[in-house]
């Protein structure tokens, strides 16, 4: 019986294994780190909701402030979303016939709540708070976006912790006059100098914390 | 090196790129499902936060609404004057003692009017909000009301029959609503709502002005 022997042509794998070795831990690493990352996983989240509610029309093009539905989101950690009631403020008049309308027509008349699918949700261990940022001059659209031009709410910032800490640790471009928390389309970066936004800190004596007990209490 | 074994290798390599393909292209972009949670740590635990829903009711509300008939301690509104704007069966014709008249009461009253009023009443208080004119726009449609809409103008708040309205008379207009319009109680805390039936009087005032009462030191600057 012949020994077996390993045919020539191995010894021309051996850069190839090396090559392999090198690059497979590190696609690896990539594929965890690029497609786990919360801005794949978690940005860009649109539930499709009980009722086609558009912000662009209500809050766009009718001009709706933010807090007239949202109205807690000033006094309270969460801004809550309005109830039965609010859109029946308008819609016992406006194109109260319309099919799209059925399912908040029904809950105003049975009391049952409509239910709305939650697009921003932080894991339960961690700690946010509305009013401390809307009363300190953050504006909505630093972690919502432009919710005035969409037709469907989307999730277009991670919330991840880095991303929170990011803001936390160099907050003056990121701050404007209280009174323009909710006028989307204004851009302190454009309206307003740093000396100015510093100001604001100064102002408002803003001073966020990185230390762990403010998000996780 | 056998042919077989170049290709397949040149073929793993290749399909290696798939996935950053499939990645790069889903990053970000909008889909109607949650990522994958590959570890929940203590992602979701067992309490309820505001608005949740709670299966254990039968509306599913975790939080309840009070039983019928009960009040809250500190929820009993006995005060007419500051929540209904009413003293002595008569329409109040000055704020309640919790409210005191200033520059920044009228100022926070402004504001709320800008956001909760100024849809439909505009916001000089002249009736000509968006909300408003698109409603009309919508009644007024060829083809008849679209979708069974109609309207009643949102009133003018310079309107003869509301200048002549005490100050308590317009806050129970905002916390009760009045024929078509709603009630805005449960929207706006009460002392914003004084705050802004406070504004309402002086956009009133403002609207049919004289020279005189404008302070003379202010005079030049408004060129009068
Ligand atoms: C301040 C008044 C106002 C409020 C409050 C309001 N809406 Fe509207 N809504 C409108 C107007 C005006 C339109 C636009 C009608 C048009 O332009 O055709 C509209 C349109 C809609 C439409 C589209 C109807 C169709 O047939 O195209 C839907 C759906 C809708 N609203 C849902 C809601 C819901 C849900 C709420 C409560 C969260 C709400 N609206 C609160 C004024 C209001
Ligand atoms: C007419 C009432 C109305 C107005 C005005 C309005 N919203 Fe909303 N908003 C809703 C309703 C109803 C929902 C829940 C349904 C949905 O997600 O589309 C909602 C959902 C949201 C959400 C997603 C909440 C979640 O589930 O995570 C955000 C963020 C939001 N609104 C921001 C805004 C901002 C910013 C503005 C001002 C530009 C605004 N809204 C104005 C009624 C309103
Ligand atoms: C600093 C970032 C930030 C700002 C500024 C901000 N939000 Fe949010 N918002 C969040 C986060 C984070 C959540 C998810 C909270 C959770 O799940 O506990 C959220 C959730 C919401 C929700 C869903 C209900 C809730 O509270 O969980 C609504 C509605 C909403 N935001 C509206 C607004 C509006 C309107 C404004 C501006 C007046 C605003 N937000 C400003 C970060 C922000
Ligand atoms: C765009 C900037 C920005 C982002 C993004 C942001 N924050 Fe903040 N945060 C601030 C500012 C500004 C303050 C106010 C600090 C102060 O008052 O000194 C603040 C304050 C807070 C407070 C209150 C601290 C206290 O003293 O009560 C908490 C809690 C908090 N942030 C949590 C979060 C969490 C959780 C996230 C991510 C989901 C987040 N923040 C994202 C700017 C931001
Ligand atoms: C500005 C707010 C903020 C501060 C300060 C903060 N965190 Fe977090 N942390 C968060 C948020 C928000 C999340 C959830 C992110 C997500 O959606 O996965 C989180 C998640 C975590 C997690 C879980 C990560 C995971 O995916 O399992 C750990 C562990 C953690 N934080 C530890 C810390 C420690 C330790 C500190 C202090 C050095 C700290 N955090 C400070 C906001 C904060
Ligand atoms: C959704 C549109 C809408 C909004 C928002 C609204 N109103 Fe009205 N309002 C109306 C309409 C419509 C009428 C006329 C009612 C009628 O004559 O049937 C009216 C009438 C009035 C009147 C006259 C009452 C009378 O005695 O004739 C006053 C005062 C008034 N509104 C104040 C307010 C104030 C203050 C706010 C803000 C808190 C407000 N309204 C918000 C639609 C609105």
């Amino acid at each position: 019986m012949s020994r077996f022997l390993f045919p020539r042509w191995i010894d021309s794998l051996v850069p190839v294994l090396a090559i392999a070795g090198a690059v497979v831990p590190l696609y690896a690493v990539f594929i965890v780190a690029y497609g786990f990352s919360p801005k794949s996983l978690e940005k860009g989240y649109q539930p499709i909701q009980p009722v086609p509610f558009s912000h662009a029309r209500h809050a766009g093009e009718l001009g709706l402030d933010c807090r007239y539905c949202h109205s807690t989101v000033e006094r309270s950690w969460f801004a809550a979303v309005p109830s039965t009631q609010v859109c029946m403020n308008c819609h016992t008049q406006i194109r109260k016939g319309s099919p799209l309308l059925a399912p908040v027509k029904s809950s105003y008349e049975s009391g049952m709540p409509i239910e709305w699918i939650k697009v921003h949700k932080l894991p339960d261990y961690a700690y946010f708070d509305h009013s401390a940022h809307v009363n300190r001059g953050v504006s909505c659209v630093e972690c919502h976006g432009r919710v005035d031009q969409m037709a469907v709410v989307t999730r277009v910032k991670p919330l991840s912790m880095g991303w929170c800490l990011e803001c936390h640790r160099d907050p003056i471009d990121r701050l404007r006059p209280v009174s323009k928390i909710t006028t989307l389309s204004w851009d302190q970066n454009t309206q307003m100098t740093r000396e100015e936004r510093e100001g604001i800190a100064r102002l408002y004596h803003i001073t966020p914390s990185e230390n762990c007990s403010t998000c996780h209490r | 090196m056998p042919r077989l074994i170049v290709y397949s290798l040149s073929i793993l390599a290749l399909l290696a790129l798939v996935p950053p393909m499939v990645l790069a292209r889903n990053r970000g972009e909008a889909s109607a499902t949650t990522g994958v949670h590959i570890i929940f740590d203590m992602d979701l635990q067992t309490k309820f936060k505001t608005q949740a829903v709670n299966p254990l009711f039968a509306d599913g509300r975790s939080m309840r609404q009070p039983v019928a008939g009960t009040v809250a301690r500190g929820d009993e509104r006995l005060d007419t004057h500051y929540y209904n704007g009413v003293v002595a069966g008569q329409w109040a014709t000055t704020l309640p003692a919790q409210a005191t008249m200033s520059l920044k009461l009228l100022e926070r009253g402004q504001a709320r009017f800008n956001i909760y009023c100024s849809a439909c009443h505009g916001y000089a208080g002249a009736g000509d909000g968006m909300v408003n004119q698109r409603a009309l726009a919508l009644v007024s449609n060829a083809q008849g009301p679209v979708d069974g809409t109609v309207w009643v103008t949102a009133k003018s708040l310079h309107d003869a029959t509301v200048t002549v309205q005490p100050i308590g008379q317009l806050f129970n207009t905002i916390t009760y609503g009045i024929r078509n319009m709603a009630g805005y109680g449960t929207q706006i805390p009460v002392e914003d709502r004084w705050a802004i039936a406070a504004y309402v009087k002086a956009l009133q005032r403002s609207q049919d002005a004289a020279v005189q009462d404008v302070p003379p030191q202010m005079r030049a600057g408004l060129g009068l």
